[in-house]
């Protein structure tokens, strides 16, 4: 069988963890794209093809919660994974309910982070599978009219 | 009301009589001494209130009779009774610790009040010194409390802190072992010391994390209002999670639950405690033990113990067991968190909880829950507000 990549954006504040975590994704045969703050995160988001963000709840300036729901604006199709410290369990939470895929407790397995970052990414294609069907739908019954 | 002690002494037993006799009707509890040396030796071997004394004695006087009943018992008042021409004798008595003096012939009525205000005198210094111990045992508890609960607050500080940089370490050490499994890397030497090493990384980390999850009492991700906890199912879940360890273990388990035993409180938090405390009771217990839990109806509030016949805690541990991080077990085996994990919870949820141990009979556990009530129907009040005023009225009375 041959794994085909998931882009996962990284966004945490703290460089090292983004580092050797992204190393790890890649090594695993995902595509990993970077971001150390969540204004960095939407800017890469607007120039990427992402298909699963990973995010840190606890960043200095835009936090974990605000990037989320900026995130699910823009781009509701994208998926996000909440890591999070024992401090912000409650957010994480609160998370889900803004729409985020699921939560990871700091520090985490891999092979937890790697079924969630799966789950998360078939469930972006099924997404994507009903959009491109009702688009067709949608466009069939329009097939009468002459523009 | 029980009798006041009095010792009548005086050489002179025409004296002595009647007037005992006099006092006796008056309901006091009278014994009586012909002379100092007498006297002392009857306070050696009998509890008494107020002794009254003659100054003028043969062999050992009053006031010496006086000065050795003060050095050697405490807390007995002394009545000096003196000659008509030796008020002074009286005074010096007083100066060296008598109560009063009385001037013969004496007034019976007179030396019987005089009797009562020196009981009464002595009444108030026995309480003085009560309530005195007792100030200096609350202080002490304030302060061991504070203690810890700045500790508390302290290590879930660090705790938090600990999460970021132990991601990293794992992740590093996860990158690591990826990159030695690689085919690339399969002839490299050494390559077993490398992998042993990264072992010994991940395991650390995880026993931090342990360390970490405990502290921070991870059942706050549940529920955190209080609904109808049925403390005998806790139990039986408790056992259904832990019967197996007990069982290979070759301790027995089992539950004895009497009387009404659903209460209004957190299920989640008590769970924890059960199993942190059962837990406790497993490792203590040696093969052949037993391990009860026990849930009594005590009315207001209902006691759940868990006592096992295990090694008991040593006298010097007993007040140390709730401290955070203090353990008897080796390092890694266990993390010194749970009954101050256990302890916090209790008290969030009203209750209170006390330890009885002795060394080689095993170890009793016993928490005291409010039972608090669920609130009214279609009144919006907060359950825990219900509870604390229960709670307030149980804490009103003095700690045994």
């Amino acid at each position: 069988m041959i794994k085909i990549p998931t882009n996962v954006l990284i966004v945490d504040d703290e460089k090292d963890f983004v580092e050797m975590f992204g190393l790890r994704l890649e090594e695993a045969g995902e595509r990993v794209h970077r971001a150390y703050s969540g204004k960095e995160s939407l800017d890469l988001l607007a120039k990427e093809y992402i298909d699963v963000v990973v995010l840190d709840i606890k960043m200095p300036g835009m936090d974990g919660i605000e990037t989320l729901q900026e995130i699910k604006k823009r781009y509701p199709i994208v998926e996000v994974i909440m890591l999070t410290g024992h401090g912000t369990i409650e957010t994480a939470v609160e998370g889900m309910k803004l729409g985020a895929y699921e939560y990871l407790l700091k520090p985490a397995d891999v092979e937890e982070i790697t079924t969630k970052i799966e789950g998360a990414r078939k469930r972006k294609e099924e997404q994507e599978e009903r959009i491109r069907k009702a688009e067709q739908r949608s466009l069939l019954r329009k097939g009468g009219n002459v523009y | 009301m029980e009798k006041i002690r009095v010792l009548l002494v005086d050489d002179e037993a025409d004296f002595r009589r009647p007037i005992a006799k006099r006092l006796d009707r008056r309901g006091f509890e009278i014994h009586e001494a012909g002379s100092g040396e007498e006297a002392l030796d009857y306070l050696e071997a009998n509890p008494i209130d107020v002794v009254v004394l003659d100054v003028k004695m043969p062999g050992l006087n009053g006031i010496d009779t006086m000065a050795r009943i003060k050095e050697r018992f405490q807390g007995i008042e002394v009545i000096l009774l003196t000659g008509h021409s030796s008020t002074e004798d009286g005074v010096e008595g007083i100066k060296q610790g008598a109560f009063d003096y009385l001037t013969k012939p004496i007034e019976l009525t007179h030396l019987a009040g005089k009797i009562n205000q020196a009981t009464e005198k002595r009444r108030r210094e026995i309480e003085k010194k009560r309530e005195a111990e007792f100030r200096t045992k609350m202080e002490q508890q304030m302060v061991a409390t504070e203690r810890l609960a700045s500790l508390g607050t302290l290590s879930t500080g660090i705790a938090h802190e600990i999460d970021n940089p132990l991601a990293i370490i794992k992740e590093s050490a996860g990158y690591m072992r990826l990159v030695l499994n690689k085919d690339e890397m399969s002839g490299i030497p050494r390559q077993k010391d490398l992998s042993n090493a990264v072992d010994k990384i991940e395991a650390a980390v995880d026993r931090t994390r342990r360390i970490t999850h405990q502290l921070l009492g991870f059942v706050r991700k549940q529920e955190k209002s209080f609904m109808e906890t049925d403390l005998k199912a806790l139990a039986d879940e408790t056992l259904e999670f832990l019967g197996k360890e007990a069982r290979q273990n070759n301790i027995e388990i089992s539950i004895e639950a009497g009387g009404e035993r659903v209460i209004w409180s957190n299920p989640y938090e008590i769970r924890q405690v059960l199993i942190n405390l059962v837990t406790n009771a497993i490792h203590a217990t040696p093969a052949g033990g037993r391990i009860t839990i026990r849930i009594e109806d005590q009315g207001e509030g209902v006691a759940l113990t868990v006592a096992d016949t295990g090694s008991g805690i040593p006298k010097e541990n007993l007040d140390k067991i709730f401290e955070p991080f203090f353990t008897t077990k080796p390092p890694g085996q266990g993390t010194g968190l749970g009954l101050y994990v256990s302890r916090g919870i209790v008290g969030r949820l009203g209750g209170k909880m006390r330890v009885d141990s002795r060394v080689g009979r095993g170890t009793k556990i016993v928490i005291e829950l409010p039972r608090c009530q669920p609130p009214v129907e279609g009144e919006i009040t907060d359950n825990e507000n219900i509870c604390y005023e229960i709670l307030n009225r149980i804490k009103g009375e003095p700690e045994s």
